[in-house]
């Protein structure tokens, strides 16, 4: 019993240190490819314009400094200039009130980004949790979870999205809680398959011999040592997420008028069509760009995982 | 068929009916959280947040709204296992029914789009494994990530902009053309009836209106298979039995596209089904720009009406659909692969 808390220690060491080793691996690997730069410059900029903006709206609305990194006001109506055709001025074009579309897209992104990065990491810890523990327990638990979760991803997760979002009242809150509520499954799936792997090697075995707290045998060992494969694909769903929420947006569900949303705007762009097509195709293609940065990295990365390239 | 494929079949017919079960306790459990007295339910059944008390009580009566949990949990199942979702209040029909017409019109142009999908995905999936890491792989892989990271409604008005509006090639928007009077409904799918009709103008107009929507489906799904088919090319590839063919003397493209592209292709049955639920769930936004009256239109009306009643219908009806066809994926799968069946 003497030497307890040094076997933990030691375990603890090593498992920590090589995650940090490994990490910087994957980096490593991650820059060789061009595609996954390219990705990696993307997401970064979605991201640093997020960070950055979406702190000037959450501390100043919608106005003062909020506005002043866009190129115009998003808010100001102008009708003398509706569905101005792109020049460089309005680098996008005007919609129909005269509002620029530029400065509307950039006002948008930090909540997309928001809500994609909220729902992929509730995803995580719901999916963590619940797949981990049915992993570890087996049995009843196991065939029950495993059901629950086949129920979830027997339906495409935009049509039950739609449905829990719509009972919730269409809010943005509701759409949120709707997006966290359908996301978890697939993380499950990942966090038992992992969990079952590992659950029978000795250092877990070990740190259950030494009667470690449920809590720190959850995080310390199991969640933690179960991470790459999720964190692969988690780099994928960040696109995934603001796909389904865009699309969301052009539908009409959780809007708060008269804050822009890319979605909505590409809604209303096609009620314009054929002349004002600027105003249906910029908020697409920054969907397209943002999303495409994601895919970029997270197939990189899925590619790293399962060892499908060359070192 | 052996005893051992019918409990295969079997096994996978009761996974599937549970899974549809355990669907409809959450989304019931769910209306519950969300209204969690009587009256709070019937304005849910109502479809409209502001009836009134008396409005209410007939719908509380009628659905037995003020009963045990357990009871309800009971009748709803009871309701939805004999297919009755309730009337819709907007249209004032039976929510079967209009599913009944909405439903084929959708899988039309999904399941043409489907195969078209999977055509595509074969092919440049087996393409893009024959010039592994040289430019062409490179080149298929960034087409089909593209797909994959692009907005349905993007692409959908793209399509409409220059093929239909641009070119005039096709009719940017409707169903058929509204002049035309519809044939029968004898077979449920509106081609086919037309076709049994002899109504040739009629079929026609709605291929010409089915292409644009049929291509945005084939366009945004083919990216899962094709990644697939690469995959499982490349692991065929690496056989004895394709060296041996190689060996024989079968020329390189014969042996790819006859021998390993056949073995190759197994695997992807079950894909098929997950390119089928992405492209009901994009269904509901090309719909909507093409103006296309399938369940996808029917799904963004009851949202715009909140309309629940629809809503909860066509959800559960689009799980069984995809839950079926999920079931014929798998069994598919056995008869093809026996190996599965050992599981």
């Amino acid at each position: 019993m003497i030497n307890e808390p040094l076997v933990e220690e030691g375990i603890a060491n090593t498992t920590s240190s090589r995650n940090s080793n490994r990490g910087l691996q994957y980096m490593r690997l991650l820059v060789k490819d061009p595609a996954a730069i390219i990705g990696l410059v993307i997401v970064f900029v979605f991201l640093g314009w997020a960070v950055v903006q979406g702190f000037l709206e959450l501390l100043y609305g919608q106005s003062g400094p909020a506005v002043a990194l866009l190129p115009h006001n998003p808010f100001t109506y102008n009708l003398q200039i509706n569905l101005h055709p792109p020049d460089h001025s309005y680098i996008f074009g005007t919609n129909t009130y005269g509002e620029d579309i530029l400065s509307r897209m950039l006002y948008a992104m930090p909540r997309d980004a928001f809500i994609s990065v909220l729902v992929v990491l509730s995803g995580v810890l719901i999916g963590g949790l619940i797949g981990v523990i049915s992993g570890y327990r087996g049995k009843l638990t196991d065939d029950i979870a495993m059901r629950v979760t086949d129920a979830f991803l027997s339906l495409p997760a935009l049509i039950l999205v739609i449905a829990i979002s719509v009972l919730l009242g269409e809010t943005l809150t509701g759409l949120i809680l709707a997006l966290v509520v359908v996301w978890w499954p697939i993380y499950a799936r990942f966090f038992r398959a992992e969990t079952l792997k590992i659950k029978n090697l000795d250092y877990v075995q070990a740190s259950k011999l030494n009667k470690v707290s449920f809590f720190r045998l959850f995080f310390k060992y199991l969640f933690i040592n179960s991470i790459d494969p999720v964190i692969a694909y988690a780099a994928l769903d960040f696109g995934n997420v603001i796909l389904t929420y865009s699309t969301l947006a052009f539908l009409g569900i959780g809007l708060e008028p008269p804050i822009p949303e890319l979605g909505s705007m590409a809604s209303s762009g096609v009620g314009t069509l054929p002349t004002g097509w600027w105003y249906a195709i910029f908020p697409g293609l920054a969907i397209l760009i943002i999303v495409i940065g994601f895919v970029l990295v997270g197939d990189r990365m899925q590619d790293i995982i399962s060892n499908r390239i060359n070192y | 068929m052996d005893a051992r494929s019918i409990t295969f079949v079997i096994r996978r017919a009761i996974y599937a009916v549970f899974t549809l079960f355990i669907l409809v306790v959450l989304i019931f459990s769910l209306i519950h959280i969300i209204a969690p007295n009587p009256i709070a339910l019937a304005k849910i059944y109502s479809g409209s947040p502001h009836a009134t008390r008396s409005q209410l009580l007939p719908i509380i009566k009628e659905y037995g709204l003020d009963l045990p949990v357990y009871l309800q949990v009971l009748d709803y199942m009871k309701l939805v296992f004999t297919g009755n979702f309730g009337i819709d209040p907007i249209k004032d029909q039976p929510v079967i029914h209009l599913i009944a017409i909405y439903l084929p019109r959708t899988l039309e142009f999904v399941l043409t789009g489907i195969i078209l999908s999977v055509i595509i995905g074969l092919f440049t999936g087996a393409y893009a494994a024959s010039k592994r890491r040289k430019p062409a792989d490179s080149t298929v892989k960034g087409i089909y990530l593209a797909t994959w990271a692009m907005p349905s409604f993007l692409l959908a008005a793209v399509f409409q902009l220059f093929i239909a509006y641009d070119l005039k090639l096709l009719p940017p928007v409707h169903m058929v053309n509204p002049t035309l009077s519809t044939p029968p409904d004898v077979l449920a799918f509106p081609l086919l009836n037309a076709l049994w009709a002899h109504d040739w103008t009629y079929a026609i107009s709605l291929i010409h209106h089915m292409v644009l929507p049929t291509i945005t489906v084939a366009v945004i799904s083919f990216g899962v298979i094709t990644r697939l088919t690469r995959s499982t090319m490349l692991d065929v590839m690496e056989t004895d039995y394709f060296r041996l063919t190689l060996m024989k003397g079968i020329g390189r493209r014969k042996a790819i596209y006859g021998v390993a592209l056949r073995n190759a292709a197994i695997p992807l049955v079950t894909y098929i089904v997950l390119a089928l639920a992405y492209s009901m769930a994009g269904a509901v936004v090309i719909e909507d720009i093409f103006s296309y009256h399938g369940i996808g239109y029917y799904i963004v009306q009851a949202v715009y009406n909140l309309d629940y009643t629809a809503l909860l219908g066509t959800t559960i009806i689009i799980a069984l659909a995809i839950i079926i066809a999920n079931l014929i994926a798998d069994v598919l799968y056995g008869v093809l692969d026996p190996r599965v069946r050992l599981e």
